[in-house]
């Protein structure tokens, strides 16, 4: 694995680390099988390794089969739900991502990468420059609206349902809103590019 | 680059070798003992065999089986040593029918267990 951290292996490198480390014990644990067992198998993962690391680096095609290919989940149309469902996550998931980057807006990043290896990587939006007053939180996901959210935002259900008929004509083509605390709506229909609207909240409103 | 390949060359030669080592030594051993087995078969059947001679191919086992603890599980070794010493009870008893019966499990184990070391279909799968 040479140098690397856990977080920085590919994934067929981290399974198998999580192989080898059960095939050294299986036979430290049961004494009917003897060590060589374990050595000569822990050999073969050794040579299938370095066998996988030699074809990824001699091309393309291998590399995308045995680790894969970063998936662009922000571009500059903004989220890429597509994108973020090949890869069985979900809006929060990314956000949640975003937040161990230091970003708490989508509308924080141009780009937003994620790495084979699982990590994100993120290209700033440098025209942001009014910081959000609290914290955007999530209204609406894939055409569904949060009821806890809305609460913590004060607004009612109805309010949110009205909002979105004022800028979609069905609900369901809302991939991703966004709330902060001054207001600033993050909204991304299906197919066309995010934009940033206006929420009015309840005076006095902070969460 | 040049670093991996000579390690892998070094580990596949190592594990080659190994497994034609371990291959020849668990045959020739279990070849050996099954050999043994036989001469005791021959005398049990004959009704002439006594309990030095079980004795005697329970020493040839030990002497063995201490190597072969290596290489084969350990289960299958304890399993020889309680056949071997029920054989050697019933020999001296007298109890050939008996006894035969299980020097002829012994055989068969002797037979069976260095194919499990043989590179087969049944092995691999």
């Amino acid at each position: 694995m040479g140098k690397r951290q856990i977080g920085e292996m590919q994934p067929f490198e981290f399974i198998v680390t999580l192989i080898i480390a059960d095939l050294a014990c299986v036979p430290m644990a049961d004494v009917s099988i003897p060590l060589v067992y374990g050595i000569v198998s822990i050999g073969c993962l050794f040579l299938l390794h370095q066998a996988l690391s030699i074809l990824e680096q001699k091309g393309k095609i291998f590399k995308k089969v045995i680790s894969g290919s970063p998936s662009i989940v922000i571009n500059k149309e903004g989220v890429n739900l597509k994108e973020l469902k090949k890869n069985n996550m979900s809006v929060d998931d990314l956000i949640e991502s975003m937040r161990t980057s230091g970003y708490f807006s989508l509308d924080d990043l141009y780009y937003a990468i994620y790495e084979s290896n699982g990590q994100l990587s993120a290209f700033e939006n440098d025209s942001r420059t009014e910081p959000p007053s609290s914290l955007p939180v999530l209204l609406v996901s894939e055409g569904k609206i949060d009821n806890s959210n809305c609460e913590l935002i004060k607004a009612e259900r109805s309010e949110v349902e009205n909002f979105i008929k004022e800028h979609s004509k069905i609900q369901k083509d809302v991939e991703v809103m966004t709330i902060d605390g001054n207001g600033r709506v993050y909204f991304k229909k299906k197919n066309t590019p995010f934009e940033i609207l206006h929420f009015p909240l309840k005076e006095g409103v902070k969460w | 680059m040049v670093k991996t390949f000579i390690s892998m060359i070094v580990v596949a030669l190592m594990i080659f070798s190994f497994s034609i080592f371990e291959q020849h030594y668990v045959n020739s051993s279990f070849d050996e003992f099954h050999q043994v087995l036989c001469v005791l078969y021959d005398k049990v059947d004959a009704q002439t065999a006594t309990q030095e001679d079980v004795y005697a191919v329970q020493n040839n086992w030990l002497e063995k089986k201490q190597s072969l603890h290596a290489f084969i599980p350990h289960n299958d070794i304890k399993e020889i040593d309680l056949w071997l010493s029920e054989s050697a009870t019933l020999v001296r008893d007298e109890k050939w029918e008996d006894a035969i019966s299980k020097i002829e499990v012994l055989k068969e184990l002797s037979e069976q267990i260095p194919k499990t070391f043989t590179l087969s279909f049944e092995n691999i799968f």
